[in-house]
């Protein structure tokens, strides 16, 4: 026979306002790309962030500096990203395991869809805030140095249809490489493996590239070293990039002409593809164990 | 030298699928080289280019970093290196042990196959093959001590190895020739360029200087390495 009494120990209901679904995706993706930044979080981990985004601003600064003293125009807004390849690199492979690895190694993704979000919801938050953070990575000094070009007063026209197309340009460099790098990230939860798998992925198609690329140029076979270009994804866009808006080619070799073009943005959108559902198939095995 | 202490880092590095990752690198630069040779490029330049570029300057150091920090870091991360330290082994030891495992990943991964991908585009001409593999193995056995060393010393071990990897050797020491003389990379290039007769394998830095600066910063790394074990203490991060 049970003796057990049921004691009302004083919890409450909670009444106030069920913010709902939509609520719980803007604050998963502030969330996200705050922590992209390191803001929130430890202050160990603000230095990669802030030191890359410091080290992105350093050629425009010299830019502006170089127009202010000589009247001289010397880095483009069109190959300000091929340039800073490294960089971006280092930056992809630094942050984007954080977004997607810890929530995944200590399974919590269960807590989450336990609330209003639905798996599409927190993969499209992440790839949201990783595409912001790339954006505001890359977008910032192409427009610190426009800024800086408008107030310098060049002779000359500005290059306004440069920088629109430069910063048009951006947001195709940042959905590409946020979709991949997630992608690559998501497979490993542990953050050190991801960070190597990210940039063993971007430094081997540059190499395999710039190797191959030099190859067919001594070969004198100059259109299939523009082809071959194509493989690394910093080019594919800056091809896009030259195909849509004329800008001048960043890379050593012109790329391929007539076809190059369009088939340089079908081979961004098959990137970005295979990248989200690389990303939908990780989740949904994730969601169910 | 442990063998259990071994066994278990290898496990840590190669265990399961994790092997994939070490394997690519070495399988894209064979398969560039099987490549080059149907093309009808293989010779002393093409040979030159891939193997200071993408194996000593590229695949090197990127396996090194995956091995090096490999070994000890999640270990540190998810805190059961606690239970490695409470037992009653000298942590130099732990230490060599680590750092043995280390270099004989890249022994085979990366020094094997850069051998074979220059056995592949020129043969034994001009010792280009046996430079560019001594190279790659004293060069690998360096990066795993400095890797090694550095996952021992920050959490984000991989990320501050590749920014030394990437912007040191590579965007610095391209632009300051000063620079290449504190470059691992530039040390297994030296090597590499004295072994072979070859005139397409370049460096600016002399046999002089690299061998004692091979030694001393794989020693050093290694006995800071012991140390740090010392005195380790678990924190928590993030």
């Amino acid at each position: 026979m049970s003796t057990g009494v049921i004691h009302d120990i004083g919890y409450r209901r909670y009444e106030g306002a069920r913010l709902g679904r939509r609520h719980a995706f803007t604050a998963l993706v502030v969330h996200s790309l705050r922590g992209a930044f390191g803001l929130g979080r430890t202050a160990r981990s603000k230095i990669v962030p802030f030191l890359l985004v410091i080290v992105m601003l350093l050629p425009a600064v010299v830019a502006i500096a170089v127009m202010a003293l000589a009247q001289q125009r010397s880095i483009g807004y069109s190959n300000y990203v091929t340039l800073m390849q490294p960089v971006v690199m280092i930056f992809l492979a630094a942050q984007s395991p954080y977004l997607v690895a810890p929530d995944l190694r200590f399974r919590v993704l269960p807590l989450y869809l336990s609330r209003p979000v639905t798996v599409p919801d927190y993969v499209g938050a992440k790839v949201v805030a990783m595409i912001a953070a790339v954006l505001l990575l890359i977008a910032t000094p192409i427009t610190v140095t426009f800024v800086g070009e408008l107030l310098v007063n060049m002779p000359g026209p500005p290059r306004t249809g440069e920088y629109l197309g430069a910063l048009a340009t951006s947001v195709i460099y940042a959905v590409l490489l946020a979709a991949l790098s997630l992608a690559i990230a998501s497979f490993t939860p542990r953050r050190g493996l991801g960070v190597a798998s990210v940039i063993a992925f971007y430094l081997l198609a540059s190499g395999v590239s710039t190797v191959l690329a030099g190859v067919f140029a001594s070969l004198t076979d100059r259109a299939t070293a523009g082809w071959m270009l194509l493989i690394n994804p910093f080019f594919l866009v800056d091809a896009v990039q030259v195909w849509l808006f004329g800008s001048e080619p960043a890379a050593p070799f012109p790329y391929p002409g007539g076809a190059g073009g369009p088939v340089a943005l079908l081979g961004v959108l098959g990137w970005v593809a295979l990248g989200l559902l690389a990303l939908a198939a990780r989740y949904r095995k994730a969601a169910s164990a | 030298m442990n063998t259990t202490v071994a066994g278990i880092s290898y496990r840590a590095v190669i265990g399961r699928r994790r092997i994939w990752l070490l394997l690519l690198l070495p399988l894209v630069l064979i398969g560039l080289a099987v490549l080059l040779r149907l093309v009808g490029s293989a010779d002393e330049a093409t040979a030159g280019t891939l193997l200071s570029t993408f194996a000593i300057g590229t695949m090197l150091p990127l396996t090194g970093l995956i091995a090096g920090t490999g070994v000890i870091g999640p270990e540190i991360d998810d805190g059961t290196i606690v239970h490695l330290l409470a037992k009653p082994i000298p942590r130099p030891v732990i230490a060599l042990t680590k750092f043995l495992v280390a270099a004989s990943l890249l022994a085979v991964f990366a020094a094997l196959p850069t051998y074979v991908a220059a056995w592949l585009l020129v043969r034994n001409e001009e010792n280009i093959a046996v430079g560019f593999g001594l190279g790659a193995l004293v060069g690998g056995i360096a990066y795993a001590a400095v890797f090694l060393l550095l996952g021992t010393l920050t959490r984000h071990a991989v990320t501050i190895g590749l920014a030394y990897a990437l912007v040191w050797e590579g965007l610095v020491g391209g632009l300051v020739p000063g620079a290449r003389q504190f470059s691992v990379q530039q040390w297994a290039n030296a090597i590499a360029d004295r072994l072979s007769g070859s005139a397409f394998v370049g460096t600016d830095v002399t046999l002089g200087f690299a061998i004692p600066a091979l030694i001393i910063v794989t020693v050093g790394a290694l006995l800071w390495t012991g140390q740090r074990l010392r005195s380790f203490s678990v924190t928590g991060d993030e």
